[in-house]
């Protein structure tokens, strides 16, 4: 059974709150939201890159999809727990959670720790290339899901993830410890968030 | 997992991701480069030729095309042709489940062989490593080619009641 939580975003233009759902699970309809409505929105911005003549090089982090991999990958995520944000009806952003890794940064050294093996926003939701997201907090509430999913594992808030270059900032400025890029990930960076930090993070107000 | 967080402490946060675009984990990145998204462990690698090697030769001993049997398990003929050719390339689930379907193997354990799913069972994949070896794709499978693959079959289906089609 699926646990549900009303949460808030805000509507990227005027910074209106908006209700939205937590659903701690992905299921049939945020994979079919992801064909049919993200790989679509996606495809758009590539279209739209090419129009304006934007050599692939410039592309935001090396685009060059390979549509058949990231569609098996994301089928893929049926089979592992994870996290969904839905508003107006639609799948806003994806998360999936690996609970057998663990901590590298010196502080927790070798302790498990909650993984983030994928958190993506919807494509409409992005701020990059200056565009204006529908809404806001999405990111930022999949990974309270998580840091709070790994204090009710035990993990005390414990949580590491490989960082795309675009949110490298979010994520220094939220607080994680910067453990550099890793060769093993395409040369992402990986970040920890410590037992500290995700208490304050997960902090009521 | 249930949150009991008010309105206001939701929007203070939404508003403080500022111009982030948050992302994590090689999916979300870009799925481009085969070879370098691949930081399995060797096995998974290994158990995956066998993989493709077994889904090719399971093809030509039922004496189907690759159009047949995608039309038959009801799969992606383009998938198919991937799964047989390239080693890095990781199966979807559905493509799996209807192919152990199809070829009446125990689906966990064709799972573990995709690398879908951990092979915790070291046996299995010095099975699959061994099969790969005495197999190869040519048009006719040889008398040792149906020796060995009936032999893997067996394998697979150790420990595991057989699915009833």
């Amino acid at each position: 059974m699926i646990d549900s939580s009303t949460i808030f975003l805000v509507a990227g233009d005027t910074l209106e709150p908006v209700e939205a759902e937590l659903r701690d699970g992905i299921e049939e309809q945020q994979l079919v939201d992801w064909q049919t409505q993200w790989q679509p929105a996606l495809t758009e911005i590539l279209r739209e890159l090419a129009r304006h003549g934007v050599p692939m090089a410039d592309w935001p982090q090396s685009w060059h999809w390979d549509w058949r991999q990231k569609r098996a990958g994301v089928a893929g995520l049926l089979a592992f727990p994870g996290f969904s944000i839905m508003a107006d009806d639609v799948t806003q952003g994806l998360a999936q959670v690996d609970l057998t890794r663990s901590a590298r940064s010196a502080e927790h050294q070798g302790k498990p720790l909650a993984y983030v093996d994928y958190l993506e926003v919807a494509p409409w939701n992005r701020s990059d290339r200056g565009n204006v997201p529908r809404f806001k907090g999405v990111g930022t509430a999949l990974l309270t899901a998580i840091a709070a999913l790994s204090v009710d594992e035990g993990f005390k808030g414990r949580l590491g993830l490989h960082s795309l270059p675009q949110a490298d900032d979010f994520y220094r400025r939220t607080g994680l410890i910067d453990l550099g890029p890793d060769a093993a990930y395409q040369g992402l960076r990986y970040f920890e968030m410590t037992e500290d930090r995700a208490r304050a993070f997960l902090e009521e107000e | 997992m249930r949150f009991e967080r008010s309105k206001e402490w939701w929007v203070k946060r939404a508003i403080a991701e500022g111009n982030a675009t948050i992302g994590a984990g090689l999916l979300a990145r870009d799925p481009a480069s085969e070879s370098e998204i691949d930081d399995q462990a060797a096995p998974r690698e290994e158990s995956r030729i066998a993989f493709g090697r077994f889904i090719n030769l399971m093809r030509r001993r039922h004496g189907m095309s690759i159009e047949k049997l995608a039309d038959a398990a009801k799969v992606d003929a383009s998938e198919l042709l991937v799964i047989e050719e390239d080693v890095h390339y990781v199966p979807g689930p559905r493509t799996v489940y209807q192919l152990a379907r199809m070829f009446d193997v125990p689906q966990a354990r064709l799972m573990q062989l995709a690398g879908l799913t951990a092979a915790n069972d070291a046996g299995l994949v010095e099975e699959a490593v061994r099969f790969a070896a005495r197999s190869e794709a040519v048009h006719k499978l040889s008398p040792e080619e149906s020796a060995a693959l009936s032999a893997f079959v067996a394998v697979l289906g150790q420990g595991e009641p057989k699915r009833s089609l």
